[in-house]
């Protein structure tokens, strides 16, 4: 009994042996254009993004000969995972950028190949948000999505408070109707308006809208921002920041469950909206204008985050990593993104009229205007100092919010953390 | 196993060769038999253990990004240490966490290995209720007492309010929301010391009770005087144990506050990951580390010679 256990346990050892170096050296032949190539990809949470499978599906239909393999991580994880990936000498050919600050601290370490000539080629020039990927005059990576925040709203609660569809506004315009729109109280209360946990929704717009610059150690132009945003949540129009903190509130759930009237939020919101009331989790009737603006602004101004594909430089297929990225970032892959609610980084008037030609899109005029902002103003700039300066206004900005210190002495710890503790 | 150790000295081919070359073949090879026995972990120690702690130490005098070569920048990160406000705060975070967390631990652990030391009816269900929090989830812990704490609709709130304390922010809070997580570790880790406590209980003879009974002892004194002294074995491995897991702490802090609100309960191991790995800048985490192995060091090295003048009295 006891050998024949010990030999079954043998056996699935040395099953599992050649299993687990397969994993590790993932795709053997590097670039020929004539064989079978297999492609890694990392990809977060694929359950839940579904533009991956839809390029990729896609693809393999072009290109018979390349398979790809999603090396996929939960999206919660995947800054931290593909920073010890890179750093342990990993080869998944194509490494997603899921935002600006890992992008900066990776190109400055040399750990993404120089794919400049592909940002010069076809209708690379033209996508959205490219700017942004450049570094010492080269680029490493292209964006093939481009998120901006816009103000989404429901046209429920906006009817039965008898209230017009919100179109460009004021700061205070907006907090004025966020009150307005404020009713019920205890269990049941709607909000007028939802502020996620996240900074941005308080610093990157005001960095957008005022000029400021987010890596430059001075903070002062965070006032008016927060003024608005503590002053909404004191009237009780906004859901307390403690509480969305310790409840961990989804900010789709608000939206989605009819909780709150107005929601700021990046453009990924759409496609979660469009398919979530597809498959009928969600019967809301949505709409979205364009963030409110400081008064006296001229045209609309808001922030954004381009998402975008690079290529490892310990990749073993590079040939097929660059006509991954050609054809992704390209016209067709623009297509498919937009095939599936998302605002893919190469917009023009084809992949718009894909874009709003989708069943069960808001169909009003005001949800095409919201969807040109005048300027959109990348998120946090690129830089290997983002990711420190992050955690200090993340840390401020919580303190802020709930109180613990005033808006004043909050921004002064910011200025001098951010320019005695980053190095 | 048995067989090969007994059976390969009576082989012939070991009896025939001369007396001392039998002799230190033999203590090779049992030697060898030994190691055997530790290499599977002795090779987890070293590969996953041993080399990352001495890279550590080297990576502290390093500046390394974790991909190009480290460059050697001698102290300057033990001297950005001491400077560096985030760490220090996180340094006396780590000390308060430990204080609170340590003694009220041991403290809930031990009364409750006393009242279910006992023979009563239903006692394996209780100490099953008091060793359930350890096995559950440490996410799902830290989500629930979160919304336990919730300052408006939070249930925790609400009891202290049918006395009328109007009840604080807890982890939206500066000042509580160290004490919020205290608790909670300490409600999470009590059942498992409890256990450890109610095997030291048992192992104190029943005659010892007895005697001092006849002597005419209340209960207090027979738990000074018999089950204190009889337990200091078990106190002293639960207090090793308990420092040790209170200077790691991470997991549970990073879920229910990441360490907010602000810094306010920033700890070593969170500043180590937030500086290594998603800021980059191993050498100066290493450098932290460093001060996270001493700290740890030096408390165990107090607690053994602190027990070790206590036996020897």
């Amino acid at each position: 009994m006891h050998r024949r256990k010990f030999l079954q346990l043998a056996a699935s050892a040395a099953a599992a042996g050649p299993l687990l170096s397969a994993c590790g050296s993932s795709s053997g032949s590097s670039s020929g254009s004539d064989g079978p190539v297999t492609l890694t990809v990392s990809t977060w949470s694929m359950s839940t993004t579904p533009e991956f499978k839809a390029l990729f599906d896609a693809f393999q239909k072009l290109y018979p000969n390349i398979t790809i393999k999603p090396v996929d991580i939960l999206a919660a994880d995947y800054s931290t995972k593909v920073k010890v990936m890179l750093s342990g000498g990993d080869s998944t050919d194509i490494i997603t950028m899921k935002n600006t600050t890992d992008y900066g601290q990776f190109a400055e370490r040399g750990q993404l190949r120089d794919i400049s000539s592909l940002a010069s080629s076809g209708t690379a020039p033209s996508l959205q948000g490219l700017s942004s990927f450049k570094m010492n005059d080269k680029y490493y990576a292209l964006p093939y999505r481009q998120d901006f925040w816009a103000l989404f709203y429901n046209k429920k609660l906006f009817d039965a408070a008898g209230k017009p569809y919100p179109t460009n506004m004021t700061w205070d315009e907006y907090a004025t109707l966020a009150e307005s729109l404020t009713t019920g109280s205890g269990g049941s209360k709607v909000y007028g308006t939802y502020h996620h946990t996240w900074r941005s929704v308080v610093q990157a717009i005001s960095a957008a809208q005022t000029g400021g610059d987010l890596i430059g150690g001075k903070y002062e132009f965070f006032t008016d921002q927060y003024d608005i945003a503590l002053g909404i949540q004191n009237a009780g129009a906004a859901l307390d920041y403690g509480t969305a903190t310790t409840q961990k509130t989804g900010y789709q759930a608000m939206i989605e469950t009819g909780k709150t009237a107005m929601l700021p939020m990046g453009t990924w919101l759409i496609g979660t909206l469009w398919a979530d009331k597809k498959s009928g989790t969600t019967d809301i009737d949505w709409s979205m204008a364009p963030m409110p603006q400081r008064s006296g602004a001229s045209g609309v101004t808001t922030f954004g985050s381009p998402t975008a594909f690079s290529i490892n430089k310990k990749a073993k297929n590079v040939d097929a990593a660059e006509k991954f990225i050609d054809f992704a970032t390209g016209p067709q892959g623009a297509a498919i993104v937009a095939g599936i609610g998302i605002v893919p980084a190469l917009l023009n008037d084809d992949t718009r009229k894909v874009y709003f030609g989708l069943d069960g899109m808001p169909t009003d005029a005001g949800f095409q205007t919201a969807f040109k902002p005048d300027k959109v103003v990348l998120e946090m700039p690129v830089n290997d100092k983002s990711s420190q300066i992050d955690t200090i206004l993340t840390a401020e900005h919580t303190l802020v919010m709930t109180k613990q210190k005033s808006i004043a002495a909050g921004i002064a710890e910011m200025d001098s953390r951010v320019q005695t503790e980053v190095e | 196993m048995t067989d090969l150790i007994t059976a390969s000295p009576d082989s012939p081919s070991v009896l025939a060769r001369p007396r001392p070359r039998r002799r230190r073949s033999r203590g090779w090879r049992n030697a060898l038999i030994g190691w055997s026995f530790i290499l599977p972990n002795l090779i987890g120690f070293v590969a996953i253990t041993l080399v990352p702690v001495l890279a550590m130490f080297a990576l502290s005098f390093a500046s390394w990004d974790g991909y190009n070569p480290p460059s050697w920048v001698g102290l300057k990160n033990f001297r950005r240490l001491f400077k560096d406000d985030a760490s220090m705060t996180a340094l006396w975070n780590t000390l308060y966490y430990a204080v609170g967390y340590v003694p009220l631990t041991m403290l809930a652990a031990l009364g409750l290995a006393l009242l279910l030391n006992r023979k009563m009816r239903g006692v394996a269900f209780f100490r099953a209720v008091a060793f359930f929090p350890y096995i559950t989830s440490l996410v799902a812990v830290a989500i629930v007492w979160n919304m336990l704490f919730n300052p408006q609709f939070g249930p925790v709130n609400q009891f202290l309010g049918w006395f009328g304390v109007h009840g604080p922010g807890w982890t939206t809070s500066t000042t509580w929301a160290m004490p919020a997580v205290i608790v909670t570790s300490v409600w999470r880790d009590m059942g498992y010391y409890m256990i450890l406590f109610l095997a030291g209980l048992q192992a104190i003879p029943k005659e010892l009770y007895e005697a001092a009974e006849v002597d005419g002892t209340n209960a207090w004194q027979r738990f000074r005087a018999v089950t204190v002294p009889g337990l200091r074995p078990t106190s002293f491995l639960v207090l090793i144990l308990l420092t040790v897991q209170a200077f790691k702490v991470f997991d549970l802090i990073y879920v229910m506050t990441q360490g907010g609100p602000g810094d306010a309960t920033l700890v070593l191991a969170q500043q180590i990951y937030q500086t290594g790995i998603v800021d980059g800048q191993y050498g100066y985490a290493s450098a932290i580390s460093v001060l996270l192995f001493a700290l740890v060091l030096v408390l165990t090295l107090i607690q053994f010679w602190f027990n070790g003048r206590r036996e020897r009295k």
